[in-house]
Protein backbone atom coordinates (compact mmCIF):
# COMPACT_ATOMS: atom_id res chain seq x y z
CA UNK A 1 0.00 0.00 0.00
CA UNK A 2 1.13 3.56 -0.68
CA UNK A 3 -0.26 7.03 -0.12
CA UNK A 4 -1.81 8.85 -3.06
CA UNK A 5 -2.50 12.61 -2.97
CA UNK A 6 -4.86 14.57 -5.18
CA UNK A 7 -3.53 18.12 -4.94
CA UNK A 8 -6.58 19.57 -6.65
CA UNK A 9 -8.85 18.22 -3.92
CA UNK A 10 -6.48 19.54 -1.28
CA UNK A 11 -7.50 22.81 0.36
CA UNK A 12 -4.29 23.25 2.34
CA UNK A 13 -6.06 22.75 5.68
CA UNK A 14 -3.11 20.90 7.28
CA UNK A 15 -5.25 18.22 8.93
CA UNK A 16 -2.96 15.57 7.38
CA UNK A 17 0.09 17.26 8.84
CA UNK A 18 -1.40 17.37 12.33
CA UNK A 19 -2.69 13.78 12.10
CA UNK A 20 0.81 12.63 11.16
CA UNK A 21 2.26 14.71 13.96
CA UNK A 22 -0.04 12.95 16.42
CA UNK A 23 1.19 9.59 15.12
CA UNK A 24 4.77 10.65 15.71
CA UNK A 25 4.48 12.47 19.04
CA UNK A 26 1.34 11.10 20.77
CA UNK A 27 0.24 14.70 21.11
CA UNK A 28 -0.57 17.52 18.72
CA UNK A 29 2.53 18.96 17.07
CA UNK A 30 3.80 19.61 13.57
CA UNK A 31 7.55 19.26 13.88
CA UNK A 32 7.85 15.55 13.14
CA UNK A 33 5.20 15.06 10.45
CA UNK A 34 6.39 13.31 7.29
CA UNK A 35 3.47 14.80 5.35
CA UNK A 36 3.48 18.58 5.10
CA UNK A 37 1.17 21.12 3.51
CA UNK A 38 3.38 23.18 1.24
CA UNK A 39 2.20 26.77 1.85
CA UNK A 40 5.07 29.21 1.68
CA UNK A 41 3.86 30.84 -1.53
CA UNK A 42 0.80 32.30 0.10
CA UNK A 43 0.42 35.40 -2.08
CA UNK A 44 0.52 33.21 -5.18
CA UNK A 45 -2.07 30.74 -3.88
CA UNK A 46 0.34 28.00 -4.86
CA UNK A 47 0.05 25.13 -2.43
CA UNK A 48 0.30 21.38 -2.32
CA UNK A 49 1.50 18.51 -0.20
CA UNK A 50 4.93 16.93 0.39
CA UNK A 51 5.30 13.37 1.63
CA UNK A 52 8.64 11.99 2.70
CA UNK A 53 8.91 8.31 1.86
CA UNK A 54 11.74 5.86 2.51
CA UNK A 55 13.52 6.47 -0.76
CA UNK A 56 12.08 9.66 -2.14
CA UNK A 57 9.83 12.65 -1.77
CA UNK A 58 6.32 12.67 -3.21
CA UNK A 59 5.39 16.21 -4.26
CA UNK A 60 1.71 16.74 -5.00
CA UNK A 61 1.56 20.01 -6.90
CA UNK A 62 -1.61 21.48 -8.43
CA UNK A 63 -0.30 20.69 -11.92
CA UNK A 64 0.57 17.09 -11.09
CA UNK A 65 2.50 14.73 -8.86
CA UNK A 66 6.26 14.36 -8.97
CA UNK A 67 8.57 11.92 -7.28
CA UNK A 68 12.06 13.23 -6.57
CA UNK A 69 15.10 11.82 -4.92
CA UNK A 70 15.54 13.53 -1.56
CA UNK A 71 18.01 16.37 -1.79
CA UNK A 72 17.36 17.19 -5.42
CA UNK A 73 14.13 19.14 -5.35
CA UNK A 74 13.21 22.74 -4.99
CA UNK A 75 11.68 21.91 -1.63
CA UNK A 76 14.86 20.21 -0.40
CA UNK A 77 17.53 21.88 -2.52
CA UNK A 78 21.14 20.97 -2.70
CA UNK A 79 23.52 22.60 -0.26
CA UNK A 80 24.24 26.23 -0.96
CA UNK A 81 20.88 27.00 -2.54
CA UNK A 82 18.31 29.04 -0.69
CA UNK A 83 15.38 27.05 0.61
CA UNK A 84 12.07 27.74 2.31
CA UNK A 85 12.21 27.63 6.07
CA UNK A 86 9.29 25.24 6.13
CA UNK A 87 11.18 22.70 4.02
CA UNK A 88 14.31 22.61 6.10
CA UNK A 89 13.17 19.93 8.52
CA UNK A 90 12.04 17.51 5.77
CA UNK A 91 15.51 16.04 5.42
CA UNK A 92 15.58 15.32 9.12
CA UNK A 93 12.15 13.83 9.48
CA UNK A 94 11.38 10.13 9.52
CA UNK A 95 9.84 8.67 6.39
CA UNK A 96 6.20 7.63 6.16
CA UNK A 97 5.58 4.23 7.75
CA UNK A 98 1.87 4.19 6.82
CA UNK A 99 1.15 4.51 10.56
CA UNK A 100 2.00 0.87 11.11
CA UNK A 101 0.94 -0.38 14.53
CA UNK A 102 -1.88 2.15 14.71
CA UNK A 103 -5.39 0.76 14.47
CA UNK A 104 -6.72 3.96 12.93
CA UNK A 105 -3.94 4.56 10.41
CA UNK A 106 -2.85 5.86 8.02
CA UNK A 107 -3.90 8.91 9.99
CA UNK A 108 -3.52 11.39 7.12
CA UNK A 109 -6.09 9.47 5.09
CA UNK A 110 -8.49 9.21 8.00
CA UNK A 111 -8.36 12.87 8.94
CA UNK A 112 -8.35 14.53 5.52
CA UNK A 113 -11.71 16.35 5.47
CA UNK A 114 -11.68 16.49 1.67
CA UNK A 115 -10.66 12.91 0.82
CA UNK A 116 -7.65 14.27 -1.01
CA UNK A 117 -5.45 11.51 0.39
CA UNK A 118 -6.12 7.88 -0.35
CA UNK A 119 -4.51 4.47 -0.59
CA UNK A 120 -2.82 3.66 -3.86
CA UNK B 1 -3.58 23.69 32.98
CA UNK B 2 -1.66 20.61 31.96
CA UNK B 3 -3.58 19.51 28.88
CA UNK B 4 -4.61 21.18 25.59
CA UNK B 5 -2.69 24.18 26.77
CA UNK B 6 0.68 25.87 26.85
CA UNK B 7 -0.25 26.79 30.43
CA UNK B 8 0.78 30.39 29.92
CA UNK B 9 -0.97 33.74 29.86
CA UNK B 10 1.28 36.47 28.52
CA UNK B 11 0.76 39.99 29.87
CA UNK B 12 2.44 42.79 27.94
CA UNK B 13 2.47 46.36 29.19
CA UNK B 14 3.46 48.43 26.18
CA UNK B 15 3.85 51.59 28.26
CA UNK B 16 6.50 50.14 30.56
CA UNK B 17 7.78 47.48 28.13
CA UNK B 18 7.20 44.94 30.88
CA UNK B 19 6.46 41.37 29.80
CA UNK B 20 5.26 38.80 32.33
CA UNK B 21 3.53 35.48 32.17
CA UNK B 22 1.06 33.75 34.45
CA UNK B 23 -0.13 30.18 34.61
CA UNK B 24 -3.51 29.33 33.12
CA UNK B 25 -5.21 27.92 36.19
CA UNK B 26 -7.39 24.82 36.21
CA UNK B 27 -9.97 26.84 38.14
CA UNK B 28 -10.30 29.44 35.38
CA UNK B 29 -10.60 26.77 32.68
CA UNK B 30 -13.03 24.82 34.85
CA UNK B 31 -15.25 27.89 35.10
CA UNK B 32 -14.91 29.64 31.74
CA UNK B 33 -13.64 26.71 29.58
CA UNK B 34 -11.62 28.79 27.10
CA UNK B 35 -11.55 31.11 24.11
CA UNK B 36 -13.71 34.21 24.27
CA UNK B 37 -14.97 33.50 27.80
CA UNK B 38 -11.46 33.37 29.27
CA UNK B 39 -10.43 36.31 27.09
CA UNK B 40 -13.32 38.40 28.44
CA UNK B 41 -12.35 37.45 32.00
CA UNK B 42 -8.78 38.60 31.31
CA UNK B 43 -10.10 41.79 29.69
CA UNK B 44 -12.03 42.60 32.86
CA UNK B 45 -9.08 41.69 35.07
CA UNK B 46 -6.84 44.16 33.19
CA UNK B 47 -9.54 46.68 32.25
CA UNK B 48 -7.58 49.67 33.58
CA UNK B 49 -5.00 49.13 30.83
CA UNK B 50 -7.62 49.25 28.04
CA UNK B 51 -6.44 45.81 26.96
CA UNK B 52 -6.59 43.86 23.76
CA UNK B 53 -6.75 40.15 24.57
CA UNK B 54 -5.77 37.54 22.02
CA UNK B 55 -6.43 33.89 22.74
CA UNK B 56 -7.23 30.42 21.55
CA UNK B 57 -10.22 28.19 22.16
CA UNK B 58 -9.94 25.07 24.26
CA UNK B 59 -9.75 22.87 21.15
CA UNK B 60 -7.90 25.23 18.77
CA UNK B 61 -5.14 23.46 16.88
CA UNK B 62 -6.36 19.94 17.66
CA UNK B 63 -7.83 17.33 15.31
CA UNK B 64 -11.40 18.16 16.28
CA UNK B 65 -13.11 19.28 13.04
CA UNK B 66 -12.90 23.04 12.37
CA UNK B 67 -10.78 23.70 15.48
CA UNK B 68 -9.14 26.61 13.67
CA UNK B 69 -10.23 29.68 15.52
CA UNK B 70 -8.65 31.99 18.00
CA UNK B 71 -10.20 35.21 19.24
CA UNK B 72 -9.43 38.89 19.67
CA UNK B 73 -11.37 40.48 22.53
CA UNK B 74 -11.41 44.21 23.17
CA UNK B 75 -13.73 47.17 23.61
CA UNK B 76 -14.95 48.22 20.19
CA UNK B 77 -14.28 51.91 19.57
CA UNK B 78 -17.41 52.11 17.42
CA UNK B 79 -19.92 50.30 19.64
CA UNK B 80 -18.36 50.75 23.08
CA UNK B 81 -19.03 47.08 23.82
CA UNK B 82 -16.63 44.29 24.66
CA UNK B 83 -16.65 42.40 21.41
CA UNK B 84 -14.96 39.36 19.92
CA UNK B 85 -13.40 38.83 16.52
CA UNK B 86 -12.56 35.34 15.24
CA UNK B 87 -8.97 34.57 14.25
CA UNK B 88 -9.01 32.28 11.24
CA UNK B 89 -6.81 30.91 8.41
CA UNK B 90 -3.72 29.37 10.05
CA UNK B 91 -3.20 32.23 12.51
CA UNK B 92 -5.17 30.67 15.39
CA UNK B 93 -3.19 27.46 14.90
CA UNK B 94 0.12 29.30 15.04
CA UNK B 95 -0.87 31.17 18.20
CA UNK B 96 -1.72 27.86 19.85
CA UNK B 97 1.73 26.44 19.13
CA UNK B 98 3.68 29.64 19.82
CA UNK B 99 3.71 28.94 23.53
CA UNK B 100 0.92 31.07 24.97
CA UNK B 101 -2.79 30.41 25.43
CA UNK B 102 -3.71 34.06 25.94
CA UNK B 103 -1.96 37.37 25.34
CA UNK B 104 -3.06 40.48 27.20
CA UNK B 105 -1.76 43.71 25.66
CA UNK B 106 -2.26 46.83 27.71
CA UNK B 107 -0.98 50.39 27.77
CA UNK B 108 0.41 52.45 24.92
CA UNK B 109 3.87 52.06 23.50
CA UNK B 110 5.85 55.32 23.33
CA UNK B 111 7.09 54.31 19.87
CA UNK B 112 5.67 52.08 17.12
CA UNK B 113 6.12 48.48 18.22
CA UNK B 114 5.17 44.93 17.39
CA UNK B 115 5.14 41.71 19.37
CA UNK B 116 7.22 38.79 18.14
CA UNK B 117 5.91 35.69 19.82
CA UNK B 118 7.74 32.45 19.21
CA UNK B 119 8.26 29.19 21.08
CA UNK B 120 7.25 30.57 24.46
CA UNK B 121 9.22 33.80 24.10
CA UNK B 122 7.68 37.24 23.64
CA UNK B 123 9.65 40.25 22.47
CA UNK B 124 8.48 43.83 22.14
CA UNK B 125 10.26 44.96 18.98
CA UNK B 126 10.46 48.23 17.15
CA UNK B 127 8.00 48.73 14.30
CA UNK B 128 9.58 52.01 13.21
CA UNK B 129 10.63 50.49 9.89
CA UNK B 130 7.12 49.32 9.03
CA UNK B 131 5.05 52.18 10.47
CA UNK B 132 3.54 53.73 7.37
CA UNK B 133 3.85 50.52 5.37
CA UNK B 134 0.75 48.68 4.28
CA UNK B 135 -0.36 45.29 5.60
CA UNK B 136 1.26 43.31 2.80
CA UNK B 137 4.58 45.13 3.04
CA UNK B 138 4.60 44.65 6.80
CA UNK B 139 4.01 40.91 6.71
CA UNK B 140 6.64 40.57 3.98
CA UNK B 141 9.11 42.62 6.02
CA UNK B 142 8.65 40.55 9.16
CA UNK B 143 8.81 37.22 7.33
CA UNK B 144 11.97 38.27 5.56
CA UNK B 145 13.56 39.64 8.73
CA UNK B 146 12.86 36.42 10.60
CA UNK B 147 13.71 34.24 7.60
CA UNK B 148 10.51 32.27 7.78
CA UNK B 149 7.63 32.47 5.31
CA UNK B 150 5.33 30.59 7.65
CA UNK B 151 5.23 33.30 10.30
CA UNK B 152 1.59 34.25 10.85
CA UNK B 153 0.70 37.86 11.49
CA UNK B 154 -2.02 40.09 12.86
CA UNK B 155 -1.35 43.51 11.36
CA UNK B 156 -2.83 46.96 10.86
CA UNK B 157 -2.37 49.21 7.86
CA UNK B 158 -2.74 52.93 7.34
CA UNK B 159 -6.34 52.97 8.58
CA UNK B 160 -5.28 51.61 11.95
CA UNK B 161 -2.29 53.91 12.23
CA UNK B 162 -4.60 56.87 11.55
CA UNK B 163 -7.09 55.47 14.08
CA UNK B 164 -10.02 55.31 11.70
CA UNK B 165 -13.22 53.82 13.11
CA UNK B 166 -13.24 51.57 10.04
CA UNK B 167 -9.75 50.20 10.67
CA UNK B 168 -9.52 46.44 10.56
CA UNK B 169 -6.78 44.14 11.75
CA UNK B 170 -5.71 41.78 8.97
CA UNK B 171 -4.29 38.26 9.03
CA UNK B 172 -1.06 37.93 7.02
CA UNK B 173 -2.33 39.66 3.87
CA UNK B 174 -6.04 39.06 4.10
CA UNK B 175 -9.22 40.57 5.56
CA UNK B 176 -10.44 39.41 8.95
CA UNK B 177 -13.70 39.25 10.85
CA UNK B 178 -12.87 42.53 12.58
CA UNK B 179 -16.04 44.54 12.08
CA UNK B 180 -15.41 46.31 15.38
CA UNK B 181 -12.66 48.76 14.49
CA UNK B 182 -10.07 46.82 16.50
CA UNK B 183 -7.50 48.15 14.04
CA UNK B 184 -8.05 51.51 15.74
CA UNK B 185 -7.29 49.95 19.14
CA UNK B 186 -3.98 48.71 17.75
CA UNK B 187 -3.17 52.13 16.28
CA UNK B 188 -4.02 53.88 19.54
CA UNK B 189 -1.46 51.68 21.30
CA UNK B 190 1.22 52.33 18.64
CA UNK B 191 0.99 48.59 18.04
CA UNK B 192 1.59 47.64 14.41
CA UNK B 193 0.75 44.02 15.07
CA UNK B 194 1.92 40.61 16.19
CA UNK B 195 3.97 37.91 14.52
CA UNK B 196 3.67 34.29 15.62
CA UNK B 197 5.65 31.12 15.10
CA UNK B 198 5.85 28.06 17.26
CA UNK B 199 6.73 24.41 17.39
CA UNK B 200 4.88 23.58 20.59
CA UNK B 201 3.22 20.35 21.63
CA UNK B 202 -0.31 19.96 22.94
CA UNK B 203 -0.85 17.00 25.20
CA UNK B 204 -4.14 15.36 26.02
CA UNK B 205 -5.27 13.55 29.15
CA UNK B 206 -6.51 10.60 27.07
CA UNK B 207 -5.01 11.04 23.62
CA UNK B 208 -6.35 7.87 22.06
CA UNK B 209 -9.92 8.51 23.15
CA UNK B 210 -9.69 12.16 22.10
CA UNK B 211 -8.57 11.27 18.59
CA UNK B 212 -11.20 8.56 18.19
CA UNK B 213 -13.94 10.99 19.24
CA UNK B 214 -12.61 13.66 16.85
CA UNK B 215 -12.67 11.14 14.02
CA UNK B 216 -16.23 10.08 14.85
CA UNK B 217 -17.38 13.71 14.64
CA UNK B 218 -15.42 14.30 11.43
CA UNK B 219 -17.10 11.33 9.80
CA UNK B 220 -20.52 12.73 10.72
CA UNK B 221 -19.55 16.23 9.53
CA UNK B 222 -18.43 14.81 6.19
CA UNK B 223 -21.98 13.56 5.64
CA UNK B 224 -23.38 17.06 6.12
CA UNK B 225 -25.51 19.09 3.75
CA UNK B 226 -22.56 21.23 2.64
CA UNK B 227 -20.78 18.33 0.97
CA UNK B 228 -20.15 19.18 -2.66
CA UNK B 229 -20.25 22.93 -2.00
CA UNK B 230 -17.12 25.02 -1.84
CA UNK B 231 -15.76 28.48 -1.63
CA UNK B 232 -17.23 31.83 -0.86
CA UNK B 233 -19.55 31.78 -3.88
CA UNK B 234 -21.59 28.85 -2.59
CA UNK B 235 -21.86 30.55 0.81
CA UNK B 236 -23.22 33.63 -0.96
CA UNK B 237 -25.73 31.43 -2.77
CA UNK B 238 -26.82 29.94 0.56
CA UNK B 239 -27.63 33.40 1.93
CA UNK B 240 -29.61 34.43 -1.13
CA UNK B 241 -26.93 35.99 -3.33
CA UNK B 242 -27.15 33.35 -6.02
CA UNK B 243 -25.70 35.39 -8.86
CA UNK B 244 -22.33 35.92 -7.13
CA UNK B 245 -21.07 32.52 -8.28
CA UNK B 246 -21.49 33.19 -12.02
CA UNK B 247 -20.13 36.74 -11.66
CA UNK B 248 -17.04 35.54 -9.82
CA UNK B 249 -16.42 32.24 -11.62
CA UNK B 250 -14.16 33.50 -14.46
CA UNK B 251 -11.52 34.69 -11.99
CA UNK B 252 -11.72 31.93 -9.38
CA UNK B 253 -8.41 30.13 -9.04
CA UNK B 254 -8.75 27.78 -6.06
CA UNK B 255 -10.60 27.48 -2.79
CA UNK B 256 -8.79 26.94 0.47
CA UNK B 257 -9.72 26.05 4.02
CA UNK B 258 -8.69 27.37 7.37
CA UNK B 259 -6.85 24.92 9.59
CA UNK B 260 -8.59 21.51 9.73
CA UNK B 261 -11.87 23.03 8.57
CA UNK B 262 -13.97 20.69 6.42
CA UNK B 263 -15.31 23.47 4.19
CA UNK B 264 -13.11 25.75 2.08
CA UNK B 265 -14.45 29.13 3.19
CA UNK B 266 -11.81 31.14 1.30
CA UNK B 267 -11.62 31.73 -2.44
CA UNK B 268 -8.55 32.95 -4.28
CA UNK B 269 -9.18 35.04 -7.39
CA UNK B 270 -6.57 35.84 -10.01
CA UNK B 271 -6.72 39.48 -11.07
CA UNK B 272 -4.00 39.63 -13.70
CA UNK B 273 -3.29 36.03 -14.70
CA UNK B 274 -5.30 33.19 -16.18
CA UNK B 275 -7.29 31.81 -13.26
CA UNK B 276 -7.28 28.31 -14.75
CA UNK B 277 -3.51 28.11 -14.72
CA UNK B 278 -2.29 25.50 -12.26
CA UNK B 279 1.46 26.02 -12.44
CA UNK B 280 3.12 28.54 -10.16
CA UNK B 281 2.09 32.08 -11.16
CA UNK B 282 4.70 34.28 -12.76
CA UNK B 283 3.60 37.40 -10.88
CA UNK B 284 4.52 37.61 -7.23
CA UNK B 285 1.08 39.01 -6.36
CA UNK B 286 -1.37 37.66 -8.96
CA UNK B 287 -4.57 38.05 -6.99
CA UNK B 288 -6.39 38.04 -3.71
CA UNK B 289 -7.76 35.56 -1.18
CA UNK B 290 -11.38 36.50 -0.50
CA UNK B 291 -12.24 35.81 3.13
CA UNK B 292 -14.98 38.45 3.57
CA UNK B 293 -18.42 37.41 2.33
CA UNK B 294 -20.11 40.77 2.92
CA UNK B 295 -17.31 42.88 1.50
CA UNK B 296 -17.57 40.89 -1.71
CA UNK B 297 -21.35 41.18 -1.85
CA UNK B 298 -21.17 44.89 -1.08
CA UNK B 299 -18.77 45.62 -3.93
CA UNK B 300 -20.84 43.58 -6.36
CA UNK B 301 -23.90 45.58 -5.34
CA UNK B 302 -22.04 48.77 -6.26
CA UNK B 303 -22.03 47.54 -9.85
CA UNK B 304 -18.34 46.70 -9.99
CA UNK B 305 -16.99 43.89 -12.13
CA UNK B 306 -15.56 40.86 -10.35
CA UNK B 307 -12.02 41.97 -11.23
CA UNK B 308 -12.71 45.48 -9.90
CA UNK B 309 -14.21 44.03 -6.72
CA UNK B 310 -11.18 41.78 -6.29
CA UNK B 311 -8.85 44.72 -6.73
CA UNK B 312 -10.84 46.78 -4.25
CA UNK B 313 -10.85 43.99 -1.66
CA UNK B 314 -7.10 43.76 -2.11
CA UNK B 315 -6.74 47.52 -1.68
CA UNK B 316 -8.86 47.40 1.49
CA UNK B 317 -6.70 44.62 2.95
CA UNK B 318 -3.50 46.48 2.18
CA UNK B 319 -4.91 49.64 3.79
CA UNK B 320 -6.37 47.63 6.69
CA UNK B 321 -9.91 48.89 6.34
CA UNK B 322 -13.22 47.03 6.74
CA UNK B 323 -14.36 46.26 3.18
CA UNK B 324 -18.00 45.67 4.08
CA UNK B 325 -18.11 49.10 5.75
CA UNK B 326 -16.39 50.68 2.76
CA UNK B 327 -19.01 49.16 0.45
CA UNK B 328 -21.92 50.34 2.59
CA UNK B 329 -20.64 53.89 3.02
CA UNK B 330 -19.65 54.17 -0.65
CA UNK B 331 -23.13 53.11 -1.70
CA UNK B 332 -24.66 55.73 0.60
CA UNK B 333 -22.29 58.41 -0.74
CA UNK B 334 -22.94 57.53 -4.37
CA UNK B 335 -19.35 56.49 -5.03
CA UNK B 336 -19.30 53.79 -7.64
CA UNK B 337 -15.95 53.57 -9.36
CA UNK B 338 -12.89 51.75 -8.14
CA UNK B 339 -10.78 54.92 -8.21
CA UNK B 340 -13.40 57.00 -6.37
CA UNK B 341 -13.81 54.43 -3.63
CA UNK B 342 -10.14 53.69 -3.18
CA UNK B 343 -9.39 57.41 -3.13
CA UNK B 344 -11.84 57.94 -0.27
CA UNK B 345 -10.36 55.46 2.23
CA UNK B 346 -8.72 58.21 4.29
CA UNK B 347 -11.86 60.33 4.60
CA UNK B 348 -14.58 57.70 4.79
CA UNK B 349 -16.79 58.11 7.88
CA UNK B 350 -20.34 57.23 8.82
CA UNK B 351 -22.57 54.79 10.61
CA UNK B 352 -22.30 51.22 9.48
CA UNK B 353 -24.82 48.41 9.87
CA UNK B 354 -23.56 45.60 12.07
CA UNK B 355 -26.24 42.93 12.56
CA UNK B 356 -26.42 41.20 15.93
CA UNK B 357 -25.98 42.35 19.49
CA UNK B 358 -22.48 43.74 19.05
CA UNK B 359 -20.74 40.85 20.80
CA UNK B 360 -19.89 38.45 17.96
CA UNK B 361 -18.74 39.52 14.55
CA UNK B 362 -21.39 39.75 11.81
CA UNK B 363 -18.59 38.73 9.44
CA UNK B 364 -20.15 35.28 9.94
CA UNK B 365 -23.60 34.96 8.32
CA UNK B 366 -26.36 35.08 10.92
CA UNK B 367 -28.30 32.12 9.59
CA UNK B 368 -27.80 28.40 9.02
CA UNK B 369 -25.81 27.66 5.87
CA UNK B 370 -26.83 24.53 3.94
CA UNK B 371 -27.56 22.52 7.08
CA UNK B 372 -30.79 22.34 9.07
CA UNK B 373 -30.55 23.29 12.73
CA UNK B 374 -33.60 22.20 14.71
CA UNK B 375 -33.26 25.03 17.22
CA UNK B 376 -32.67 27.84 14.70
CA UNK B 377 -36.26 28.49 13.65
CA UNK B 378 -37.85 29.69 16.90
CA UNK B 379 -35.47 32.54 17.62
CA UNK B 380 -32.83 32.80 14.86
CA UNK B 381 -31.00 35.71 16.49
CA UNK B 382 -30.65 33.92 19.83
CA UNK B 383 -29.62 30.72 18.04
CA UNK B 384 -26.86 32.55 16.17
CA UNK B 385 -25.52 34.34 19.26
CA UNK B 386 -25.37 31.08 21.21
CA UNK B 387 -23.75 29.22 18.30
CA UNK B 388 -21.12 31.97 18.04
CA UNK B 389 -20.54 31.92 21.79
CA UNK B 390 -20.01 28.16 21.88
CA UNK B 391 -17.76 28.25 18.81
CA UNK B 392 -15.68 31.06 20.28
CA UNK B 393 -15.22 29.21 23.58
CA UNK B 394 -13.97 26.00 21.98
CA UNK B 395 -12.14 27.53 19.00
CA UNK B 396 -14.46 26.26 16.27
CA UNK B 397 -14.50 28.13 12.97
CA UNK B 398 -17.65 30.30 13.20
CA UNK B 399 -18.73 29.69 9.61
CA UNK B 400 -18.50 25.94 10.07
CA UNK B 401 -20.48 26.38 13.27
CA UNK B 402 -23.46 27.70 11.29
CA UNK B 403 -22.92 25.10 8.57
CA UNK B 404 -22.61 21.88 10.51
CA UNK B 405 -25.32 20.84 12.99
CA UNK B 406 -23.30 17.64 13.35
CA UNK B 407 -20.98 19.57 15.68
CA UNK B 408 -23.03 19.54 18.88
CA UNK B 409 -22.51 21.00 22.33
CA UNK B 410 -22.53 17.44 23.70
CA UNK B 411 -19.66 16.50 21.37
CA UNK B 412 -17.66 19.52 22.41
CA UNK B 413 -18.19 18.94 26.13
CA UNK B 414 -17.31 15.27 25.86
CA UNK B 415 -14.11 15.75 23.92
CA UNK B 416 -13.06 18.69 26.10
CA UNK B 417 -13.47 16.49 29.17
CA UNK B 418 -11.53 13.62 27.60
CA UNK B 419 -8.79 16.00 26.53
CA UNK B 420 -8.32 17.79 29.83
CA UNK B 421 -9.62 15.59 32.67
CA UNK B 422 -11.76 18.57 33.70
CA UNK B 423 -15.42 17.54 34.00
CA UNK B 424 -17.18 20.00 31.72
CA UNK B 425 -20.94 19.91 32.17
CA UNK B 426 -23.77 21.57 30.31
CA UNK B 427 -24.21 23.90 33.29
CA UNK B 428 -20.61 25.07 33.00
CA UNK B 429 -21.06 25.74 29.30
CA UNK B 430 -24.36 27.55 29.87
CA UNK B 431 -22.72 29.76 32.47
CA UNK B 432 -19.80 30.56 30.17
CA UNK B 433 -22.17 31.37 27.31
CA UNK B 434 -24.35 33.56 29.54
CA UNK B 435 -21.23 35.36 30.77
CA UNK B 436 -20.37 36.22 27.17
CA UNK B 437 -23.89 37.26 26.27
CA UNK B 438 -24.71 39.39 29.30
Amino acid sequence: MAIKIDALKCTGCMACEMACGYHRDDGFALLSSCIVAYRTKEKKDYFGVLLKREEDLLIARPEGTEIKRIGETEETPAAGKQQDASAKPMLLREACDLCEEMDLGPMCIKFCPFDAISED
Amino acid sequence: MEYLSANKILVVDLASAEVTDDELSDELVGEKIGGAAVAKHLYEQHADGDPIVIGTGLLTGTLFPAAAAGVITAKSPVTGKISHCPITLKVGLEIQYSGFDYIVIKGKSPEPAFLWIHDGVADISSAADVWGKNVWETTDTWRKAMGDDLIQTIVIGKAGEDQSDLAQVCYNYWASGDRWGFGKNFGAKNLKGLAFRGMGLLEMADAEEFVELALDVLEEVKEGEFVGKKGIGDICTAIGEADINAWLAPIVHRHSACYNTPYATNTFVFLDEDAQKLTEPEHSEPGFLITDIFGLIGFKNLGLSAVEAGNLLKACAKYGIDAAAVAELSLAAGKKTLAEIQGSFATLVGTVTRPGSGIFSPWCPNQPLFGKFDDADDDPAAWWERRMAVASIFGIHPILAVMSPEITEDDLLEIATVGTEVEFSQDILDNAVNYLLK
